[in-house]
């Protein structure tokens, strides 16, 4: 008797093509089962592609996909009531209610009695924190309590995948944190998530493992900590409100400062004393900032590092998202 | 095909249906409108009752006697214009597209006619008339009757030619009935049309059937719950204005097991084109533009309102080649005179165009996304 493989996903050479775009290059990865597993890149990088074509929405081009040990192209009768999907820019019935909404996903996997089906529906509606919203029609409820809902969906069959394709994407932060106890919570539950995301704060709280895709391809692979740990050996300097003039004496000194998508200055060191140096310049020239952090890199300076790019290309984070 | 999944996908759409008022209104609404609003256009239809207005100059016991005449056969609904004013301004001021004058010695006349004094004596009535009126002339050609009629009694002699009529229809019907069945296929082919071309370019474009498609229902199990669905609509909708019809009009129409089976293909024929409309116009206001554009001529030229033999001959072929002509004839043939064999054969017509149509729907309706 064949041993049940420790993966919930292995992804072998897959290459997506749409007429002469290459959206997905060959690539191979596995999930663990239990595992987060997270899909970081920028809009556009294959993401989604590659998400759909593992919960069966699309077909590959060539390649190998199995999840849960099946072939995603041959199993996908007995794929589907196994795993729970959010698609990216989740949407549902106008007018019917959460409870509702709730009701119609769960007839559509179970075959359980309506008393079954409501206790665990109550179940998911207080998982997700929508209680107080259950009468509330789907066109009334926020960008936030949208998304929640599409998480309870994608878990009224108790999966053992759940694939959440950019979740909190044009969520404001506060909604976006709400999710996130959401998606802790699950993961306290051992549930193998395969997460797609271009927030890298959501991938460092959330993930077991990242994996780092651009162009098609995917660049890095590991914990958070280890992608850190091995791809940069520097501290970051953030400067905020900095004047022109203090740019140029940092340059002047052989950094090659750089403004994120906030405006902020950051400037790559490679030892404390190299700080103060810093510091003691500008305020020797006279120049000015408004205040300044020092923090180990994250995964937004891994990505820029392998990509040469900016991860975050969505709406920045204190922007209110409709 | 799984009950539960369809059942469930039923309930839905009709809670949907039911908290959305514009739907309900076009749906149910909207065709009792048009049956009050025609029916009652044309109540009298049948019953021909002409406004005429008549100045009488002579004012004696004869003219009073022959406008009494004219009256009494039921024609005409008679008005006095005062013989003090000038007939040709009283008819523009007052917008009257006829006016029928009686000259002066009218009664001076008849009598010489009568008593033979002057056996070629005669009398000349005047009309006063609008030629811009488009009923006018049927109002004359109803006088001359009359007075063709009258001329000939005068004569006393009886007419050489005479007449008799036999319908080669069972029955006779009165234009209601005529035009209950065809509203009743306009409304379940736009109903039809429509809710799916609606339904379909809305939750594609809002991803839900992206989401369903990572569900175990299938696209047969999608496409059928819609055709019940709307084949609901359809029943809930034609039993709404038999009632109303029946109630207020009180309509003689046959309802048998042919109204089903049209309603039926007349579902299964739309819900077919507008799922390949969704396939190639996928956009939500691109795929209400070419469903109007599908839906406009069939409504003018199948035949639901008027008689397609009112048309020039080339309109009356085209209208022949229309899928929605077969449904107001099947139901017409069914409904009015209970024609069991014409019904038949206008349903296998529609029946084969929506087995067509209705596959190749099937064949256009994506559900998981392309290669």
């Amino acid at each position: 008797m064949a041993k049940p493989s420790e993966h919930a996903i292995e992804v072998e050479n897959l290459t997506k093509r749409y007429g002469d775009l290459l959206a997905v290059n060959g690539i191979s990865f596995t999930v663990r089962k239990g595992e987060v597993f997270a899909f970081l890149g920028p809009n556009g990088a294959g993401k989604t592609t590659t998400v759909e074509i593992i919960d069966t929405i699309r077909t590959p081009t060539s390649g190998k996909v199995r999840l849960l040990g099946m072939d995603v192209t041959k199993k996908k009768r007995a794929i589907v009531p196994r795993i729970g999907v959010l698609p990216q820019d989740f949407s549902s019935f106008d007018r019917i209610t959460v409870r509702e909404t709730m009701q119609y996903y769960s007839r559509l996997f179970s075959r359980a009695s309506r008393l079954r089906r409501n206790a665990d529906i109550d179940g998911l509606i207080e998982l997700v924190n929508l209680k107080d919203k259950a009468a509330e029609q789907y066109k009334n409820l926020s960008g936030g309590l949208q998304q929640r809902l599409g998480i309870a969906i994608a878990l009224v069959n108790d999966p053992e995948v759940v694939f959440l394709d950019e979740p909190t994407t044009g969520l404001d932060p506060r909604a976006r944190r709400e999710v996130w106890e959401v998606l802790l919570g699950l993961k306290k539950q051992g549930k193998t998530i395969f997460l797609t995301t271009h927030y890298m704060e959501e991938a460092e709280i959330l993930a077991d493992t990242v994996a780092i895709i651009s162009k098609g391809m995917i660049i890095a692979t590991g914990s958070p900590t280890e992608l850190i740990e091995n791809n940069t050996n520097y501290l970051v300097l953030t400067l905020q409100s900095v004047d022109a003039n203090a740019v140029e004496i940092i340059r002047k000194m052989g950094f090659e400062p750089v403004h994120d998508n906030y405006q902020d200055l950051k400037v790559r060191v490679e030892h404390t004393e190299d700080i103060l140096k810093t510091l003691n310049a500008i305020k020797d020239a006279g120049g000015s900032f408004l205040s300044l952090d020092v923090r180990r890199p994250n995964l937004e300076e891994v990505f820029l590092k392998l990509t040469g790019e900016a991860l975050h290309a969505g709406p920045a984070e204190g922007e209110e998202v409709g | 095909m799984k009950l539960r999944v369809i059942s469930a996908n039923l309930v839905v759409k009709l809670k949907t249906f039911y908290r959305e008022r514009t739907a309900m209104f076009f749906t149910i609404a909207f065709p009792i409108i048009l049956i009050l609003v025609f029916g009652t256009i044309f109540l009298d239809r049948d019953k021909l009752s002409l406004d005429l207005y008549v100045q009488d100059l002579d004012h004696t016991h004869a003219s009073a006697q022959f406008v009494k005449a004219l009256e009494l056969n039921g024609n005409f609904k008679i008005s006095e214009v005062d013989p003090a004013s000038d007939a040709r301004e009283y008819a523009k001021n007052h917008r009257l597209n006829l006016i029928l004058v009686i000259p002066k010695d009218f009664e001076n006349l008849l009598n010489q006619r009568v008593d033979l004094k002057a056996p070629n004596a005669s009398v000349t009535l005047m009309y006063i008339y609008d030629p811009s009126s488009t009923s006018v002339k049927t109002k004359m050609e109803y006088l001359d009757m009359e007075f063709t009629g009258m001329n000939q009694r005068m004569s006393g002699k009886p007419p050489f030619y005479r007449w008799e009529e036999t319908s080669i229809l069972n029955r006779k019907y009165r234009f209601i009935e005529f035009f209950i069945p065809g509203v009743i296929a306009m409304a379940v082919m736009t109903a039809s049309l429509f809710g799916t071309v609606n339904m379909n370019t809305e939750l594609l474009q809002k991803g839900i059937i992206r989401k369903l498609s990572t569900t175990p229902i299938t696209r047969t199990d999608w496409i059928l719950s819609n055709i019940l669905y709307q084949f609901t609509l359809a029943l809930i909708s034609t039993a709404a204005m038999l009632l109303v019809s029946y109630g207020v009009f009180h309509i003689d129409l046959k309802i048998n097991v042919w109204l089903l089976v049209f309603i039926l293909l007349d579902v299964f024929a739309f819900v077919g084109i507008g799922m390949i409309l969704t396939r190639f116009v996928q956009e939500a206001q691109s795929a209400a533009a070419a469903a109007n554009a599908i839906t406009f001529p069939m409504m003018f030229l199948a035949g639901s309102f008027f008689p397609i033999e009112m048309m020039p001959g080339f309109l009356q072929t085209f209208a022949r080649l229309l899928p929605l002509y077969y449904v107001n004839e099947g139901l017409r043939a069914s409904m009015i005179f209970g024609d069991n064999m014409a019904a038949l054969r206008y349903a296998a017509i529609i029946g084969i165009f929506a087995a067509v149509v209705f596959a190749l729907g099937i064949m256009a309706t994506r559900w998981e996304e392309g290669k």
